[in-house]
């Protein structure tokens, strides 16, 4: 038994020595250490039988073979594995494509449309959204557009019914939020709108984030203000503003919004029309009317709102130039942004 | 509404403005300039050539050949018109140059002699219709000087896209009056004075019978009218504002309604009934009405018409009747200058369809003391041009005549809504400088009367917007508001469907947004039975197409399409995502139902864009999708392990594979599915690969409970391993197998797991090994193997018995 442990020692620390690769290394481990049919093992199992006197003499003296021939055996494998990494690096073709799991992409007009909501909200505005079925009243009415107003052909609605259709707008929001809370208020209100319009700048269905506040003494300047801080975080940089005077029935003053060309820095280009100018928003101070509506002394209360076109800004931030592409869902479109 | 400079000239002069200035002065006062065009530019290179000699073609009956002067040289030209003369003045295209028409000129030969240029008619030149000849000017004029400039037709034509408060403005004169308001410049009137119509020995009445719907009538009738072509200057005006010259009759009451605002028509008096004129809505028996482009038109109670003493002769305010119409034998007109309610006329204008530029102005507002003088200029018109009498008087009924609206500005609003001090001084020269009459009642208010064209100021507000306007919007300052401070509540609709974008894109979904109108048929592809409430839709009643005639009441179709155009695009590897409203109807005439689903698909390889080198083409299938919902649930932290979540049912929705189909459940209620798209459905979007597809409702998601964060505490003590490969009928799912293993609830096991599921050699058919391993975990102690072995072959055991299973034979190591 004795002479047995110290040849296997003897033998193994030998063959340890003629070791040149892992295939090997573990041809060796399950030849001597297995914890079946190990030669080491099966030593260790025959120390039942010997006489119980000599049992822990030759007990210990097969604990330190088999410590032995272990601590040859991990001698060995690192350095096996020191070797083999001084040459491994030069076996990996590094510049083979690295490897990683697909990561998808939400669309643009949500990418924009939550930078946009973002903004506002760090300004302190809270989101809410309204139905994208709407009645006329809160679509029209309720925004001092009666029925047979002039300015209901800036709408080409969508019907369900004589007095239920597809909002054309998001300000709606407006009239549904000030009928429920008072003053003060600060409001963004994204949303899917619908004109009955399609061409290569019209889309039946597009995007646009309502934004409104009310309180006491709120003033045109005070629009002008939140909007230069928008569009300034929005676009990166400093952009002129220009406020045209327009015509919404819901506000007065109202205007429409123009930045300096993000394409050209204003000298004047395709995208401009030459203009130097995008119209990225119409805006105005709620108008009284609408505030009476809901109940509110527009002597005490006075707001803005304003209303922008995500897909326009989505175009200029991206340089899109057709706008079917937004509803196409085209996988080489949307992995590029 | 277009105008060109020269006719803005006629009331206001613009010297000093370039048209380019002028275009971005009028859009700063919000009246947007959409295009400046120049005029005839095309005829600067055009130049005056006089006809020396003209002999005939040698080879051509119908040709000849003339001798030029050009100013500085002679040249020969082959003309084939039969004006040509000798010593004639005429417009010679010389080569190089392009005609308006888009004709080239080039040097050539024609039937075999040279002609270095081309003489052209007045239709060449896009100056007129007029191709009987090639153009004869006054040959006063000199030779070799540019078209254009000979004949003074250089002009510019500016385009206003005028916002619906601004009638006013729907006219040359009100642009004039605005620009009057910047320049300083004095409006010239529309006429030097008018003379007022008495109603006495016209030769015919005027009854106004709806006088709610017509506050003032005014008519004059001319005699011996002749009938004619209108003045070159006048047909070159409408021509450039986008009109067609008619007669002189026709072509005076568009150009007064065009540079006055007020819309006038012409009768043919002749064919007017008992002389009479008659405003009133229809009689009951008066049912239609030939309008003068032929068209019957079907008439409503509330339509209001002009008749005659026995029938309706025109519809109020959007157009004439046939019957009556001016034609080239009349000789004696009635000519009215009305104003009628802007309601009326719209309501008409929009049930007829029939848009004019009539209706246009009438429906936002003409100004009622605008009848008289706008008469008064056309009848002058007429009797200069048209040889017209007027020695009759007329009649101006006006019974809707109304005082100037009065209006109290207060300084303190237009300080705080402007965000601006003005003295009010100041305000009360922005005003006056547009014809506002304004006292001040004392140092803070003005009382301010508004003219009658300003149709669109009523209140206190209109006026401080006229304040902003004249005063500059881009003056204002820019301030910041200042408000109580306050972080808005969270909507959770919100957060869920971001955090579920989120998750999603972080498996590789793209994002899609899809149309919420779709094609009816979209249901019965996906197979839904009659009853099915996703049958009860959302209807548009006018739909641009029937591809988009329905609200969607459910993501996937939509998302098929998108799928089915992808692989037409060479992209099958397909992972996507919506998450959109869905529209149910439940009920009749009220809103429906909006519920915020998310839908997912997956069609194509596992592992689309990414190395192939790596991730071989793998083919999805169902465990992606299914590892997809279960991955979401678990992130959003949607308390339960996977299969209490997500059950394989026999029930599955009718666009499901039958076997291939699954539901997501909270509690009993069903809130989600998932499966393979059936063939059909498939079929119908004309996609031949397979699709998985898993939806979900948002509104439900969020009323599951969800786990909370909360701290457990690392284990401090190893875990032990054990493997276990048993080989069991194909019947048993493998699922069941980890149910049953927690179901036994023995001690130390801290999960499960299958890691491999083997069917073939040397397994008989009919069996699969599964591949089990369990890991047992103590928090008190290390356990050792006695303790694991005898719980583990309790679970083999127990296993073994309950599902005919048996170990699978094979080495250990």
């Amino acid at each position: 038994m004795e002479s047995e442990l110290l040849k296997l020692q003897a033998e193994a620390e030998e063959s340890l020595q003629q070791i040149t690769d892992v295939t090997q290394l573990e041809a060796f481990r399950v030849k001597y250490l297995g914890r079946k049919g190990g030669l080491l093992t099966g030593i260790m199992r025959q120390l039942k039988t010997v006489p119980a006197e000599d049992r822990p003499r030759l007990g210990q003296l097969a604990n330190e073979v088999k410590q032995a021939v272990e601590n040859a055996f991990e001698k060995q494998k690192e350095q096996l594995a020191s070797q083999f990494s001084a040459t491994a690096a030069s076996k990996v073709d590094l510049s083979l494509p690295g490897r990683f799991l697909p990561f998808g992409k939400l669309h643009p007009v949500t990418q924009v449309m939550e930078e946009i909501c973002s903004i506002f909200e760090g300004l302190g505005f809270a989101v809410a959204e309204g139905p994208d079925v709407e009645t006329d009243y809160y679509n029209f009415e309720a925004l001092n557009i009666p029925q047979h107003h002039p300015a209901r052909d800036m709408h080409d609605t969508f019907y369900v019914t004589d007095s239920i259709l597809l909002r054309t707008h998001t300000s709606p929001m407006q009239a549904r939020i000030m009928e429920q809370q008072e003053p003060p208020l600060r409001y963004i209100a994204p949303g899917k709108v619908y004109r009955c319009d399609s061409d290569i700048t019209h889309t039946p269905m597009f995007h646009q984030v309502e934004g409104f506040l009310v309180d006491r003494d709120v003033s045109f300047a005070d629009l002008k203000g939140v909007l230069t801080s928008f569009t300034r975080t929005m676009f990166e940089r400093e952009l002129a503003l220009r406020f045209r005077p327009s015509f919404f029935p819901f506000t007065e003053p109202s205007a429409e919004v123009d930045i300096a060309c993000v394409i050209c820095e204003g000298s004047g280009c395709r995208v401009c029309k030459r203009s130097g100018w995008l119209e990225i928003l119409g805006a105005g101070l709620i108008d009284p009317e609408v505030l009476k509506m809901v109940g509110y002394d527009p002597d005490r209360f006075s707001g803005f709102a304003f209303g922008l076109g995500v897909e326009r800004i989505a175009m200029l931030k991206y340089g899109i130039d057709d706008i079917r592409l937004y509803y196409e869902n085209d996988l080489r479109f949307l992995s590029q942004f | 509404m277009k105008f060109t400079l020269s006719w803005l000239n006629q009331f206001i002069p613009t010297e000093g403005l370039s048209p380019a200035q002028l275009a971005d002065k009028l859009t700063m006062l919000g009246l947007e300039v959409d295009a400046v065009t120049e005029l005839h530019v095309d005829l600067e290179e055009i130049i005056t050539a006089r006809v020396t000699t003209v002999t005939k073609h040698p080879d051509a009956d119908k040709l000849t050949v003339c001798m030029v002067d050009t100013g500085s040289e002679e040249i020969q030209v082959v003309c084939g018109a039969p004006n040509v003369s000798p010593g004639m003045l005429s417009a010679l295209a010389r080569p190089g140059i392009r005609l308006p028409d888009g004709t080239r000129i080039k040097k050539s030969k024609v039937r075999g002699v040279a002609s270095a240029g081309m003489l052209c008619s007045a239709k060449e030149l896009g100056i007129s219709e007029d191709h009987g000849g090639i153009l004869d000017l006054n040959p006063d004029l000199s030779t070799g000087q540019s078209l254009a400039k000979a004949l003074s037709l250089r002009d510019t034509v500016i385009e206003v896209d005028l916002t619906p408060n601004r009638p006013d403005c729907a006219s040359v004169r009100g642009i004039a009056r605005e620009v009057g308001g910047f320049t300083g410049g004095v409006l010239r009137p529309l006429v030097e004075s008018t003379t007022p119509l008495t109603g006495t020995d016209v030769g015919f009445e005027v009854h106004i019978q709806a006088p709610d719907l017509c506050p003032r009538y005014a008519a004059r009738r001319l005699t011996n009218v002749t009938i004619g072509p209108s003045p070159q200057w006048m047909q070159r005006q409408l021509i450039a504002v986008g009109m067609r010259p008619i007669n002189n009759i026709v072509d005076i009451t568009n150009f007064v309604m065009l540079e006055s605002g007020q819309p006038l028509h012409a009768f043919d008096f002749e064919t007017l009934q008992d002389a009479q004129i008659v405003v009133r809505r229809p009689h009951p028996h008066e049912t239609s009405l030939t309008t003068l482009d032929g068209q019957e038109r079907t008439l409503d109670p509330e339509m209001l018409l002009i008749c005659d003493g026995r029938r309706p002769v025109a519809l109020a305010g959007v157009m004439g009747g046939l019957e009556t119409e001016i034609t080239s034998s009349t000789t004696t007109i009635l000519l009215e200058s009305a104003c009628f309610n802007p309601v009326s006329i719209r309501r008409t204008a929009r049930n007829l369809g029939i848009p004019s530029e009539a209706s246009y102005r009438f429906e936002r507002g003409v100004d009622p003391e605008l009848a008289a003088s706008a008469l008064e200029r056309a009848v002058n018109l007429m009797v200069q041009y048209a040889g017209a009498q007027a020695d009759l008087d007329g009649i101006d009924a006006f019974p809707g005549k109304k005082p100037l609206v009065q209006l109290h500005l207060r300084l303190e609003r237009v300080r705080t809504l402007l965000g601006i001090s003005l003295a009010i001084e100041e305000v009360a020269r922005y005003l006056r400088g547009i014809e506002f009459i304004v006292t001040a009642l004392d140092g803070q208010t003005l009382e301010v009367t508004v003219p009658s064209f300003r149709v669109d100021i009523e209140r206190e507000i209109d006026l401080i917007e006229e304040i902003a306007r004249l005063y500059g919007y881009n003056e204002i300052p820019a301030t910041q508001p200042v408000i109580r401070m306050d972080y808005p509540r969270r909507d959770d609709l919100r957060s869920i469907r971001q955090e579920t974008a989120r998750i999603l894109t972080s498996q590789g979904f793209y994002e899609a947004i899809n149309y919420s109108f779709v094609p009816e048929s979209h249901l019965d592809h996906c197979r839904l039975a009659e009853t099915d409430p996703r049958r009860r839709v959302t209807r548009l009643i006018n739909p641009l197409s029937e591809e988009q005639a329905i609200m969607r009441s459910m993501l996937l179709p939509g998302m098929l399409e998108n799928i089915r155009r992808n692989i037409s695009f060479q992209r099958s590897d397909i992972r996507l995502f919506e998450t959109g409203k869905i529209f149910l109807q439940h009920e009749a005439n009220v809103l429906p139902e909006e519920r915020l689903y998310l839908c997912a698909v997956i069609s194509g390889c596992r592992h689309p864009e990414a190395e192939p080198l790596y991730y071989s083409s793998l083919h999805s299938d169902f465990l992606d999708i299914k590892g997809t919902a279960v991955n979401l649930l678990r992130v959003l932290r949607i308390s339960g392990h996977d299969t209490s979540r997500i059950f394989q049912t026999g029930v599955a929705q009718p666009y499901c594979d039958p076997d291939c189909a699954a539901v997501i459940k909270n509690g009993e209620q069903i809130i989600g599915s998932l499966g393979a798209v059936h063939r059909d459905t498939l079929k119908e979007f004309d996609i031949k690969q397979p699709v998985y597809f898993f939806e979900i409702d948002l509104h439900q998601l969020l009323t599951m409970s969800k786990e909370a964060k909360k701290f457990s505490p690392l284990p401090r003590y190893p875990s032990i391993r054990r493997d276990m490969s048993l080989v069991v009928p194909d019947s048993v799912a493998a699922g069941d197998l980890l149910e049953a293993i927690h179901a036994q609830q023995q001690k130390y096991v801290e999960s499960a797991d299958i890691f491999d599921v083997y069917r073939g050699n040397p397994i008989e058919p009919g069996y699969k090994s599964v591949s089990l391993s369990i890991t047992y975990r103590s928090a008190a102690t290390t356990l050792d193997d006695q303790t694991v072995d005898k719980i583990h072959d309790k679970i083999v055991n127990s296993l073994m018995a309950s599902f005919s299973a048996r170990y699978r034979e094979g080495s250990e190591e």
